[in-house]
Order: C-alpha cells, then structure tokens, then sequence
C-alpha cells in the first residue's frame, strides 16, 4: 500500500509518517496540496490523506485535482475542527474523515479497509 | 451603567462566535501535535523496550516539538483570553498597536491567511478612546479581505500612523485583485459608522486607510451600542 500524506502543519505530518513508516506503512508526505500534485504526477498511491483546511489548494479541491490522475485513488480527509461543515463539505466519494487528534490505530484500521 | 457589551447585534455575535472557531481549531492543531509527538516517543520507547536501536536525535526532536507546540498553545491562550475580555468595557483607551498585533495573529489562524508585514512605531502612544471589540471586528473583516485579495502566497503591509487631530490611521497596503467580495460589505460599513470610523479606498484599489476617531462620553458607548 502506498499513502500520499498532505498536511501544511509540518511538524505533525513529519511525525504521523515517521509512526506509519515504523507500522510498515510505505509513505510520502507533503504540506501543501501543490507539491502533492507534482508527487502524484509521477508516483501512483492507493490512498491520500489530506487536510480538509490549507492554504492554497484545500483538501477537499486537491481530492478533486488528485483523482482527475489517478481516478482509483481512495481519500481519507483529516480536520481539525471535527464538526459537521467539514464533514458535510466534502465529496460522496471521500472514503472517510478523522477528527484531529488522530488514532493511529484507528488510521491504520480504517488504511487497511480504504486499501482493501 | 452597564460594564459589559450587550450582545444584541447579531454581527457582533457572529465575529465573536468565528474567532473562537478559528481559536479552536488552531488548538486542536497544536494539541494534535503533541499528541504525534507523544506517540511517537511511546513508539521509540516500545522499540528501545525489545532492544531496538533508536535515534537519539528523534527522541531529541519530538520532546523539543513538545515544548515549542506547549509554548505554542500559552500563546494562542493568551490571545484568546484578550480578545475574549475585550467585550468588558464597551468604551477603553485601548493600544492601537496591542489590537492590530492580536488581530494579526488571530485572522493568521485562517487557512487562507498569508503573509503580513507589521512594523508599528516604537516611540509613539498609540492609545485611543474606542470600542474595543468593535474596534477589532473592523480591522478583522478588513484583514480577512485584503489577505484574500492577495491569495495564500500574498503579502499585505500594515502601519498606523497618528493623525494631527488625534484620530489613528490603520493603513492596509498591498492589496490584490484576488478577492471576489465587495469591500466595504454593508455589516463592514456599518461597524466602522458604529465606532466613528471611516474607511477610504485608494483610487487603484491596494490601500485601504481606516481612520479611528477617538469617542467621547457622549458616544452612547458608556451604556450600550445599539
């Protein structure tokens, strides 16, 4: 499996990737939806993770940009407001979303399912 | 005499409602990290546990990460705690500088938020007899506007300068095209008239002066606003 991380809050994507690596887990990480574009455009993932609210390019709109490569790609959106307008906001086709604080157990439970 | 503002307006309600949105969300940020970093110590703590090897720089880091995102989040407190007593006193000589600093930081919080240059004068009182929340609700929609006219890859500039007659001036320069909402809107309007503000657009449209009067007892702000 192969995980696209985006997050503009370095130090927090810096340490998730380090604790899904140390899980086995194969995994870029980025902080801002641009260079996430440039890493796609080049490498195949199985699933995106991505922050619902960045400067810039969004979550939600780099999903959309994200699939326009890859239309196979599987979403989890990650917020940091947990509230039901992030929820709402995002597409039908989003696999899932986690409120920030994450889980990591939970994380790698619902990568697996996303991942099939 | 009333000592509190009475939330009435429903403006007032909404800015006040969107910052400790903005507030929360930027805890829970810091708080996330934290707990990465918690995690991530737990995790090198485990390996070290079978007999692992771990990098003594990655215990270094997450606890250094630990102490910046706590110092962090006194911060972001602090600046909660202002903005959330500057509804006690409807009418305060109020430091110019210490508002447009807090506002600052708090608009810098939006995800759409980029850069801001903020060289205020060191050897000038910037105190003026105002509304204080009122005060911030104007200078926050104006941010909020001039940072989305730049774009997230923007810089805007602010400066205050003191005007002859004791009014302040709160200039907002390098303003963009990128903004689709009209500026002033007519809820902006009608703070800046609430608090004897007026706002003037520059002919090319990058600087917005907002000039602050200072309010007398006789503002109807020593009992209520509306």
């Amino acid at each position: 499996m192969k995980v696209l991380l985006v997050d503009d809050e370095r130090k927090f994507a810096t340490m998730l990737a380090k604790r899904l690596l140390l899980r086995g887990i194969d995994i870029d990480y980025v902080y801002t939806g641009a260079e996430a574009i440039i890493k796609a455009e080049t490498q195949r993932y199985d699933v995106a993770i991505l922050d619902v609210k960045m400067p810039g390019i969004g979550g939600i709109e780099l999903e959309r940009k994200l699939k326009e490569l890859d239309p196979c790609l599987k979403t989890i959106f990650l917020t940091g407001h947990g509230s039901k307008t992030d929820f709402e906001a995002g597409s039908a086709e989003a696999a899932c979303y986690l409120a920030k604080p994450i889980q990591i157990d939970e994380l790698l439970t619902i990568l697996r399912e996303v991942a099939g | 005499m009333d000592s509190t503002i009475d939330f009435k307006n429903d403006d007032d309600l909404a800015f006040f409602g969107k910052v400790n949105a903005s507030i929360s969300h930027e805890l829970k940020n810091i708080l996330a990290i934290i707990s990465e970093a918690a995690g991530l110590l737990q995790d090198l703590t485990e390996m070290a546990a079978k007999g692992q090897k771990i990098e003594l720089e990655m215990l270094n880091t997450c606890s250094q990460d630990i102490i910046e995102e706590i110092q962090r989040g006194f911060t972001t407190i602090k600046q909660m705690n202002t903005f959330s007593h500057s509804v006690d006193a409807p009418l305060k000589s109020v430091n110019l500088i210490e508002v447009l600093d807090l506002m600052i930081n708090l608009v810098g919080f939006l995800s759409f938020a980029g850069k801001v240059r903020f060289d205020p004068p060191q050897d000038e009182a910037a105190m003026i007899m105002t509304c204080p929340f009122r005060l911030q609700n104007l200078v926050y929609h104006t941010l909020v506007f001039a940072f989305k006219s730049v774009g997230a890859d923007g810089e805007i500039q602010v400066a205050f300068h003191r005007e002859p007659n004791g009014s302040a001036r709160i200039a907002f320069s390098g303003l963009g095209t990128k903004g689709d909402l009209p500026f002033p809107s007519q809820e902006t309007k009608n703070i800046a008239k609430s608090i004897g503000a007026e706002i003037r657009i520059a002919d090319d449209s990058q600087t917005i002066d907002i000039l602050v009067t200072q309010l007398g007892e006789n503002s109807g702000y020593t009992q209520r606003h509306n």
